[in-house]
């Protein structure tokens, strides 16, 4: 069971991926709404995995990646990003984290960007491949 | 140019990932200032190459029928009600969005979005002078949504 750090202004989108994650057996410890939040609780839960929303008020995913890296070198953090910042999420992963996944989130699509991290969590399905190989 | 890729980008995702049957696509230039919202909108604001509001607003069918969806058979407790509505709302045309916005000319390059903006209580939105609203409402079988453009012709036709 991993424990994750859920990171987004969205109370929907925190919703959802709180409830993928208990279908999938893990468990979130903390779920922040914006970057600086997210900085404080990595500090203190310091979780397997964060899955951060780049754009959020008062300070983006981009910048708190990069902090949270600052941290620990070590962390994983999966990017929860929409269609169309393909820049933004070229930033992040040059700024420490490992992979993204594109909304709508689904169960199907979490589990594969947990399996691409975690290789004892990874999925069987070789047609599911990251898109990050495309950006 | 912009309405068309969000007319498709608001279809594809209402009937791909929601599920939802669409039974008309009406589109309309408003010829006053002033335009009437329904009871549930959010807005996004284009910037960068592109200065354009984008708006859209949803009817209560229609809203109720994606937060059930977005819930995933999970139960709305009712003191988060008002939060998750407005949440689900900014989901939506935060996805539609950015679903839209590679198709833009450079694929969005230079072109930025705000996160999106719940407008509560409030009925009419009035534009400037130089600028025109563009309306499409799309109607499915759980309701209709409607999106307006407010900017530059030349830019959202």
């Amino acid at each position: 069971m991993l424990n994750v750090l859920i990171v987004d202004d969205s109370l929907i989108i925190r919703k959802k991926i709180n409830t993928i994650l208990q279908k999938l057996g893990h468990k979130s410890v903390f779920d922040a709404t914006n970057g600086q939040e997210a900085i404080d609780a990595y500090a203190k839960y310091r979780p397997d995995l964060v899955t951060m929303d780049i754009t959020m008020p008062d300070m983006d995913g981009i910048t708190a990646v990069k902090k949270i890296i600052g941290q620990d070198a070590s962390a994983k953090i999966i990017m929860v990003t929409s269609h169309g910042q393909e820049d933004m999420v070229i930033q992040s992963i040059q700024a420490g984290a490992v992979g993204y996944m594109l909304k709508p989130i689904t169960e199907e699509k979490l589990a594969q960007a947990i399996g691409e991290v975690f290789i004892e969590y990874a999925t069987n399905d070789e047609d599911d491949d990251l898109e990050i190989d495309e950006l | 140019m912009l309405l068309e890729s969000l007319i498709l980008q608001a279809k594809l995702f209402l009937q791909d990932d929601m599920g939802l049957s669409i039974s008309d696509v009406q589109t309309r230039q408003l010829q006053q200032d002033t335009l009437t919202l329904k009871e549930y909108t959010s807005m996004i604001g284009v910037g960068g190459k592109i200065n354009v509001m984008v708006v859209i607003s949803y009817d209560q069918e229609m809203l109720e029928k994606l937060v059930e969806l977005f819930m995933d058979g999970e139960s709305l407790d009712p003191s988060e009600e008002q939060e998750i509505k407005d949440s689900v709302a900014g989901e939506v045309v935060n996805t539609i969005m950015g679903l839209a916005l590679p198709t833009f000319p450079n694929r969005g390059k230079g072109v930025t979005i705000t996160p999106p903006i719940a407008i509560n209580n409030s009925t009419n939105l009035v534009k400037q002078k130089s600028s025109k609203i563009i309306s499409v409402e799309i109607q499915t079988n759980c309701g209709t949504l409607s999106i307006h453009a407010i900017g530059a012709e030349d830019i959202i036709k």
